[in-house]
């Protein structure tokens, strides 16, 4: 009581110019305060993790009991088997080109027949299985459906810590496109090596497809994380990209315990929100007001603006994304039939998505950064699993609720993350717009060169960089 | 000297006249200002209200799609009969074909909702195999005389079909139908006879003509980049009048609803009428959002009736959530025509299962949660694989789907799309079209809209699915028009 009369006392005092003075300075601080006030209150309920939930996806009914056995797998094929895919081959219905399209309308048939024809007659399938089996293989089932995964453990070495590490592919990629990397991960002389776990996302390649609706990353990662369990790990690194970038992700948010580390290498943006917004608007001019770097100028306005580089390439491109979100079984029906047509739907992917203006040569450069033997190598896969359809229909349950009101998407990423910046990917997200919802960045690196599908093309930068983030993590 | 005044002079013209007089009286300062100004306003208002009526006309120049450069002799203008044929290979090869399809499970319990469901395209498919006759359907497709004639370097595919025993004094009136993706001329084999030979006396008797879109069918499929529906309707024009006809109506739905809609913008003089199924607005103009905004509950206003109201609202619902999920096959098409078609153009059961999701979907979306998505409660097997096995034996399949890229390559802002169309036109609203446009929308670029006709059932395959409807409203259209003219 007597402080409030002390108070007013001096108050009175004052004369009213003074009063003002206080007043203001007074609303001011009680309004500072009561943001940082909101704000705290704001990130302490925001949810650090999602739910695991569980699920089944095998045929019919759930059985009382799992079965937890781990088998070994080999890759195999019969002369029946390359015999038919000859057949079909050589009888391929070709259509007239369109002059001068270049990789513009799709896949050129000029160059398609190239493919067609080294696949035919150079390509040989048994040596490329030969390469596939040098890694060991294995499928377990979990939640209905079998796993394939390659479990490489590195040669003892003196010295050598070794950490264990998964790598998920994408969509339309498969554990092949780590086969480059693989060795640089687990048989390095360097002080750190990885034992890696590098599994098939079911419904592609040699895992099962689910039988049930509904199989989302959140269904992929808890099957990944079932995985690690069960073969004995606790804790673990996880890289990805495509697809693999999303589950990987969803990992971590469910779990944030056993995910010592994230390693990205192709992020999206919402390109929503007031922040991202205002950047795009003003960015390209006083970039350091906005967090942009020189470089997010260069890759994100380009020469021809943002518009164009970002808004024009990703209507371009994303008709495959529309048509699979949407229509999986009836895009994919006719792929499971034709090699040909199987072929240059994916390989149209492994052109423009390497390098944008690939589009406009009449060979896609497809060459100028893989070989044929490696591309129809993971072409193959997709055709004798036949997982062409089931690959597609990820992209319906990912997309079939609005993605944006999911969940994973309104959660941060608090575990440590790299992000590795590749300046042909199909879009490129700023680091200060991945802080939005990677709340804990060790790294976040800009690659001199490669696209989208980063381990299969630079493999070496690719493993570098993931060698500095973990050791960052690992404070060595 | 005399002040200014327009009434009292002597031009001769009297009292009416609209000189503005400069005389000699030196006028205050403001005065003289304001008689510039107002002078500008006129002269302003005057130029805008001529401009405005001066009907701005579709230009098109001419173009050739043949391989490599036009040759230097004349254009090949004759006409030759065509006739569809089939042999034991062509049916051997589908048969193996279809053998040795690789089919792949649907998930359980998902009906059409992921595509063609592979249960149903089982039995679709165990039909074609072994009851579905192609050489009877051939047959079928003969019984109405084909042609094919060489413009701007391709053969154009057409059927041409003169009514028989006409009455005397009786002119058939010329009608061009033009199909659409993934249809083709015979979606209008059940209209013809209803056109052609019909049964009331007082009906106008049509002479048709069906021709294939380039690139589609049985017409040659362009060589070079940049066949769009303008080049299209050029064509048809041009088809047209190596005919002989003078003046003709024109009907169309889905691709052919554009391309009659150029053709009628490019001579408005020689389309006497255009009659349309489908008709989706290009840009959004200010009546049309206000409908949008206000429509649900001020119907009376923008004319909406029951059946508007239910198709547009939840608008978020019906106009764009219901168009994304239906337009993925629009958007790759658009965009890479030849990756998405090549699979198609090998595996026949790939190709039917890609097209005859649409004849589901596109007839009744609520089709998508049938078990057998409710393909033939509307079309028999043998139609719905006749017109599959027109895209089949021509090998069409990669140059129908580029059509979508060369229209929309060049963006929606197309000069086309932001004309008006001075033709007198008559819209049959079907309640199923994949996009439903009321009256008022439909009048935003029609301006000649004579009838807008609510069809009792139907959707987006209207003339193949309701033939009788169809022609009933071309009767209805057309006999007005022909009325008016006399």
């Amino acid at each position: 009581m007597q402080t409030i009369e002390v108070l007013k006392q001096a108050l009175s005092s004052l004369d009213p110019t003074q009063q003002q003075q206080l007043l203001v300075a007074g609303s001011a601080v009680a309004v500072g305060g009561l943001l940082t006030c909101y704000y705290w209150v704001y990130q302490g309920t925001k949810a650090k993790r999602i739910p695991i939930g569980d699920g089944w996806w095998g045929a019919g009914e759930k059985p009382q009991s799992e079965d937890e056995k781990v088998f070994p797998f080999q890759v195999q094929t019969s002369d029946e088997e390359i015999q038919d895919l000859y057949d079909r081959i050589d009888r391929t219905r070709y259509t007239e080109l369109l002059e001068d399209a270049g990789f513009q309308y799709g896949f050129n048939s000029t160059y398609l027949k190239k493919v067609v024809s080294h696949w035919r007659h150079q390509f040989n399938w048994k040596k490329q299985i030969a390469i596939l089996n040098k890694y060991p293989q294995f499928k377990t089932n979990i939640e209905g459906l079998d796993v394939h995964f390659i479990h490489v453990r590195p040669p003892h070495r003196e010295g050598q810590r070794v950490l264990p590490l998964m790598l998920v592919h994408g969509w339309p990629g498969s554990v092949y496109e780590f086969y480059r990397i693989l060795p640089l991960l687990t048989d390095s002389l360097d002080s750190l090596a990885f034992e890696v776990i590098c599994p098939s996302i079911p419904g592609y390649g040699f895992s099962e497809a689910p039988r049930k609706q509904g199989f989302n990353s959140l269904a992929a990662a808890r099957v990944f994380h079932k995985l690690m369990e069960r073969l004995g790990f606790s804790e673990y690194y996880l890289q990805g990209g495509d697809w693999g970038s999303l589950i990987t992700t969803n990992m971590a948010q469910m779990k944030p315990e056993c995910v010592k580390g994230l390693h990205l290498n192709m992020l999206t943006s919402k390109l929503r929100g007031f922040g991202v917004l205002f950047s795009i608007l003003i960015g390209r001019y006083v970039p350091w007001l906005v967090g942009f770097t020189r470089e997010d100028v260069r890759r994100l306005f380009g020469s021809v603006g943002f518009m164009e580089r970002n808004i024009y390439e990703i209507i371009r491109e994303t008709g495959y994304l529309h048509i699979q979100g949407t229509k999986p079984d009836s895009a994919g029906c006719g792929l499971n039939d034709s090699p040909v047509g199987l072929a240059a739907y994916i390989l149209e992917k492994f052109s423009t998505w390497t390098d944008f203006n690939n589009r406009d040569l009449e060979d896609g450069g497809l060459e100028r950064k893989f070989t044929l033997d490696d591309l129809l190598t993971n072409i193959m896969i997709y055709w004798t699993t036949g997982s062409i359809v089931s690959s597609m229909r990820f992209y319906k349950e990912n997309l079939k609720t609005n993605i944006d009101n999911r969940l994973d998407n309104n959660t941060g990423v608090y575990v440590p993350t790299g992000l590795a910046a590749f300046p042909n990917e199909l879009m490129h997200v700023p680091q200060s717009w991945a802080r939005d919802r990677f709340r804990n960045i060790y790294s976040y690196s800009y690659m001199p060169r490669g696209g989208h599908f980063a381990a299969f093309e630079e493999p070496q930068l690719l493993a570098d960089d993931l060698l500095q983030f973990v050791k960052k993590v690992e404070k060595l | 000297m005399n002040h200014w005044s327009p009434f009292r002079h002597n031009c001769g013209r009297g009292q009416n006249c609209h000189c503005i007089l400069w005389n000699n009286e030196p006028a205050a300062e403001s005065t003289m200002f304001t008689e510039v100004l107002l002078a500008l306003v006129v002269g302003g208002v005057i130029y805008f209200l001529v401009q405005k009526s001066k009907r701005h006309q579709l230009k098109s120049e001419d173009g050739w799609w043949g391989e490599g450069t036009p040759p230097d002799r004349e254009e090949d203008v004759s006409i030759r009969p065509y006739t569809v044929r089939t042999d034991k290979e062509e049916l051997e090869d589908l048969y193996r074909r279809i053998d040795q399809t690789r089919s792949f499970p649907s998930l359980e319990d998902s009906q059409f909702t992921y595509g063609f469901n592979s249960q149903y395209l089982q039995n679709v498919v165990s039909y074609w195999r072994h009851d579905f006759d192609w050489r009877r359907q051939v047959e079928k497709l003969n019984k109405y005389p084909h042609y094919k004639t060489n413009i701007e370097g391709i053969d154009v595919h057409y059927v041409h079909v003169r009514p028989k025993n006409l009455p005397e004094g009786v002119t058939a009136v010329p009608l061009l139908m033009v199909h659409g993706w993934p249809g083709s001329f015979y979606e209008f084999y059940r209209m013809i006879p209803l056109l052609t030979q019909p049964s009331n006396p007082d009906d106008i008797v049509f002479e048709v003509v069906c021709p294939s879109i380039p690139g589609y069918c049985f017409s040659e499929a362009p060589h070079k980049k940049g066949f769009d529906s303008v080049c299209a309707a050029r064509v048809f024009h041009k088809l047209m009048k190596r005919l002989g006809f003078q003046q003709f109506y024109a009907h169309g739905g889905d691709w052919g609803w554009i391309i009659t809609t150029n053709m009628a913008q490019l001579e408005p003089k020689i389309i006497k009428g255009l009659h349309l199924n489908f008709a989706p607005p290009s840009k959004p103009g200010l009546p049309m959002v206000l409908s949008i905004m206000l429509g649900r509950h001020f119907p009376k206003m923008f004319g909406f009736n029951e059946h508007d109201i239910q198709r547009i609202y939840p608008v978020v619902q019906n106009l764009v959530v219901e168009s994304v999920k239906e337009s993925g096959y629009m958007h790759i098409q658009a965009t890479k025509p030849d990756t998405v078609g090549r699979g198609l153009n090998d595996s026949p059961v790939g190709l039917a299962a890609y097209i005859l999701e649409k004849f589901s979907t596109w007839t009744d979306h609520d089709f998508r949660n049938l078990d057998d998505g409710g393909l033939t409660r509307k079309f028999s097997l043998d139609d719905l694989l006749t017109n599959v096995m027109i895209y089949w034996t021509s090998g069409c399949i990669i140059s129908s789907m580029r059509f979508y890229k060369e229209n929309f390559s060049k963006g929606l802002d197309q000069p086309h799309s932001k004309m008006p169309v001075h033709v007198p036109t008559g819209f049959a609203c079907f309640p199923n079209e994949l996009m439903h446009t009321p009256k008022l929308w439909v009048q935003q670029k029609y301006c000649k809209l004579k009838t807008f006709t609510p069809m009792a059932r139907g959707g987006h395959f209207a003339a193949m699915e309701e033939p009788e409807l169809m022609a009933q409203d071309i009767q209805n259209f057309t006999k007005m028009q022909e009325k008016r003219m006399k």
